[in-house]
């Protein structure tokens, strides 16, 4: 497949960026904006957007089979890709839109008209959202979701979009764009993809000039530079670093459910080899099931190997191996003189997988590329108690408890600070009207404007 | 964000009363064959030196050749790997946990290695606590704890006679620099305020054993126990009153992250030196955080830039507390490509980290090292640089680095 020239990111590596070039851009961005997409209807965008969605969905879809056969430019597996890919697109239904744009506005039509809620009508008040008419997307490095959730929410909004993708990782994003321009030329040409290493001052500069709004994901001193580099007048959308576990209560520890629970905690360690922020780092074993914390680690590493047959993680730089390597190291140390304390479960020859056993229950950053901790606690209070050091810093906590304790869990995860709380073995599948990191999914985005009426 | 608590470690060697004879056998027989300087092609053109004792009269009851030939390796690495087998019962049963015991292991490349990070848990030596002198540390960072490496007297003059024998060859001879007639300035503490520095004894050893030439130390500790430079001091070194007699040369001996400071330093007053001609600079180890990194054509662009000492007269080392023997870099006969080069009595291995086995020429893997010298402690260590194979030797790329966050995932370690 050859991709045409239409975006920066089509450039051949050796083409030069310049500010000019990105003012140019920009310009070109609001003025197609104005011309192809500010007047189109919600619905009308719904419409569009589910439909690359379903096509994506499509295993004959041309951009999609490109994408599975390049995986590999990206870091992972095709099998891995793709369940990744068909994970993610199958949330973008007109159904869900739909929800999401009520969730969002009180009212499906909000983003097209003045409309009221039946508590606004009460008050004789109605309102209308207005979104940014340009968006900046800084996106990171690990998996593409995020940067192509900002895409979708952006044309959604019929905001015109400059996406700033992390040095080697444009490709999907850019994927994603030539689909949308193959489908509709014109809401593509309110789209432009570049691709450059973060700090590059004199680019970002031209670049945030242009922008009613930044989006940015990454590290916590990225999102502060970035910050500081915006017009006041700009809005600023940051998504700092975040972390994910798990917790498994004991009852549910025994028989079948406990060979499912296991398969379902593999599923949250093998999407997106683990890179993605609502990945776990650890899962937190109840002490009292039927299956040890211990045994559950064992259970964990044998499903592990299973699946590296059917979804192979793929390679990874020597860097990355290294530093798993070295990890193993210091746990393979502490096996052979503490093994009541410490196993460790690893791939033959390889660094595919890694399931670290440790009964100290503080909470531990994992180097990822499915490598996991599990660590026995006598209840939820302990697990959160040893997760003290990354408090205010989870996303996700994804759970495997009896039907009748969830609410439970739920209520004390959420006044301990975490922002999502969902089954185990769906950490990586956020709905699309997932709240990121606890904030509004469209809302923030837009400016209201309230219309009062005389009562 | 890392926890990494102790192993609970069963450490104490087996014979807690007495120095091991056995042990001390093979130092004395290691420490003959060091400083014997073989006949190989690298030795040859060596000057004939009369050999230094270090160890007990034991080592005349054996008849050992003051050589070690390619051949000799193998079963010297052997000998010892049974004596640490026997001795050493942290290593035992790390051993015995991969189930690699001295009967089954064939080759020195089978003997099971440890990570630097398991002199940090563990008392990974044959020495009895009250048989320990002497302890190096390394210098990681202040939150971190650090590695040991116990010493004896034996066992430090095994460590001496291995990093003297190799500078006196790659450092001295190979480049008709003569440190007698120059004047050494160490970037380090003096060894009184750094007794736990594995690199301060090496700098302290090459004083004294290339006739104490005039030395100054430079460095410094500060509040918070890192080391830096003395600048005042270092100004004096650098600027003497006097002027030196000819023919004279300075000798910077010092860490790369010491270097920046000093560059940095220099770079701020707007000061520029043209050290005498035939200067020599040693610069070893990477920056641990102590100052901002930078790439090594950078900092000998630098160092060439502000003290004047030509690239060719920078030579690098790599070394670690961990060990007893250090490589320097060296340009080989075959390629222009330089590479890092161990002392006979060390093997290197570059290893995948994926697969865990030794990568072809010109690819990249963890150096791991098999250190004769490392008599009382473990020979086979395993470190966290990368390099990439050289022939026997490795281009270092350093430090696996977390250092690139990917994504949202919090990965500040």
């Amino acid at each position: 497949m050859n991709l045409p020239n239409y975006f920066l990111a089509d450039l051949p590596p050796e083409a030069t960026l310049s500010p000019a070039m990105i003012s140019e851009a920009c310009q070109t961005l609001k003025h197609n904006r104005e011309n192809y997409l500010a007047n189109r209807s919600t619905q009308s965008l719904v419409n569009f957007l589910s439909e690359i969605a379903e096509s994506w969905l499509d295993e004959e879809f041309s951009f999609r089979k490109f994408a599975l056969e390049n995986s590999k430019t990206i870091g992972f597996s095709p099998a891995t890709l793709q369940k990744g890919l068909d994970n993610f697109f199958k949330q973008f239904t007109r159904e869900n839109f739909h929800a999401l744009l009520v969730q969002e506005f009180g009212d499906a039509k909000r983003l097209d008209a003045i409309c009221s809620t039946a508590a606004e009508e009460k008050f004789s008040r109605a309102a209308i959202a207005r979104a940014p008419e340009f968006q900046v997307h800084i996106g990171a490095g690990n998996i593409p979701n995020p940067t192509l959730t900002s895409i979708i929410f952006g044309l959604l909004l019929r905001s015109a979009q400059f996406v700033k993708c992390a040095s080697g990782a444009s490709f999907l994003p850019r994927l994603f764009a030539h689909s949308i321009y193959d489908a509709d030329p014109k809401l593509g040409a309110c789209l432009e993809i570049a691709e450059w290493r973060g700090g590059n001052h004199n680019l970002e500069e031209s670049l945030f000039a242009e922008a009613d709004c930044v989006t940015a994901t990454g590290s916590d001193e990225t999102l502060e530079k970035i910050r500081k580099q915006l017009p006041l007048k700009t809005k600023f959308l940051g998504y700092g670093h975040r972390v994910s576990f798990g917790f498994v209560a004991h009852e549910v520890l025994h028989g079948a459910r406990a060979k499912k629970i296991v398969s379902a905690a593999a599923d949250d360690v093998i999407a997106w080899n683990q890179l993605g922020c609502l990945s776990p780092h650890v899962i937190y074993v109840q002490l009292g099931g039927e299956v040890s914390p211990e045994h559950f680690a064992q259970l964990l590493a044998e499903e592990l190997e299973r699946r590296e047959a059917s979804e192979p993680r793929g390679e990874i730089f020597t860097e990355e191996s290294a530093v798993i390597a070295h990890r193993r190291g210091i746990y393979e140390v502490r096996a052979a003189h503490s093994p009541e304390l410490t196993r460790h479960f690893c791939s033959k020859d390889s660094t595919s997988w890694t399931v670290i056993y440790e009964v100290d229950a503080r909470f531990q950053l994992s180097c990822l590329n499915r490598f996991i901790y599990v660590k026995p606690v006598a209840d939820l209070k302990t697990a959160l108690e040893n997760a003290d050091g990354v408090r205010g810093k989870v996303s996700t906590v994804g759970i495997a408890a009896p039907e009748e304790k969830n609410s439970e869990i739920a209520i004390q995860l959420a006044r301990w600070g975490a922002t999502r709380i969902c089954p185990l073995g769906q950490m990586q599948n956020p709905p699309l009207a997932w709240r990121h990191d606890g904030r509004p999914a469209l809302s923030d985005l837009v400016t209201w404007v309230d219309f009062e009426q005389n009562v | 964000m890392l926890n990494f608590p102790s192993a609970v470690a069963e450490n104490q060697p087996t014979n807690k009363h007495r120095m091991n004879r056995e042990l001390l056998d093979f130092a004395a027989r290691l420490d003959k064959i060091i400083q014997g300087r073989d006949a190989t092609p690298q030795a040859a053109g060596g000057t004939p030196r009369a050999a230094r004792r270090v160890c007990s009269q034991r080592e005349q009851n054996h008849q050992i050749a003051p050589t070690l030939l390619k051949t000799d390796f193998n079963p010297l690495a052997l000998e010892l790997f049974a004596l640490q087998f026997k001795f050493n019962s942290a290593y035992r049963k790390i051993c015995e946990a991969r189930k690699l015991t001295p009967q089954i292991v064939e080759h020195w490349t089978q003997i099971p290695f440890v990570p630097t990070s398991a002199f940090k848990e563990l008392e990974l030596t044959s020495l009895a606590p009250d048989e320990r002198t002497a302890v190096f540390h390394s210098s990681g960072t202040t939150e971190q704890k650090p590695s040991q490496h116990f010493h004896c007297a034996e066992s430090l003059a095994v460590y001496e006679a291995s990093l003297w024998s190799w500078f006196e060859q790659k450092v001295l001879e190979n480049s008709g620099f003569r440190i007698q007639d120059s004047e050494s300035i160490l970037l380090t503490p003096p060894p009184e305020l750094a007794p736990h520095s594995s690199l301060v004894h090496m700098f302290e050893i090459v004083r004294q054993k290339s006739g104490a030439p005039e030395t100054v130390f430079i460095g410094k500790i500060a509040t918070d126990g890192t080391w830096i430079l003395d600048f005042d001091a270092t100004l004096a070194a650098l600027s003497p009153q006097a002027p030196r007699p000819a023919p004279h040369s300075l000798f910077l001996l010092g860490t790369a992250f010491s270097f920046v400071h000093l560059l940095d330093f220099l770079a701020e007053k707007n000061l520029r030196f043209q050290l005498p001609e035939n200067s020599r600079v040693m610069e070893t180890g990477g920056y641990k955080n102590r100052s901002r990194t930078m790439p090594k054509a950078e900092l000998h662009s630098l160092i060439e830039k502000f003290l004047g000492i030509p690239r060719e007269n920078i030579i690098c080392e790599y070394g670690m507390s961990e060990l007893s023997s250090q490589a320097y870099e060296v340009r080989s006969a075959k390629c222009e490509v330089r590479s890092f080069q161990f002392p006979r009595w060390a093997r290197t291995q570059i290893i995948s980290p994926e697969t865990g086995r030794e990568v072809r020429d010109g690819e990249t893997g963890l150096i791991r090292i098999f250190d004769l010298a490392n008599v009382f402690s473990i020979a086979a260590v395993q470190t966290e640089d990368l390099g990439i194979r050289r022939g026997d030797g490795f281009e270092l790329l350093g430090r696996a680095q977390l250092a690139e966050p990917r994504g949202c995932s919090l990965m500040t370690a």
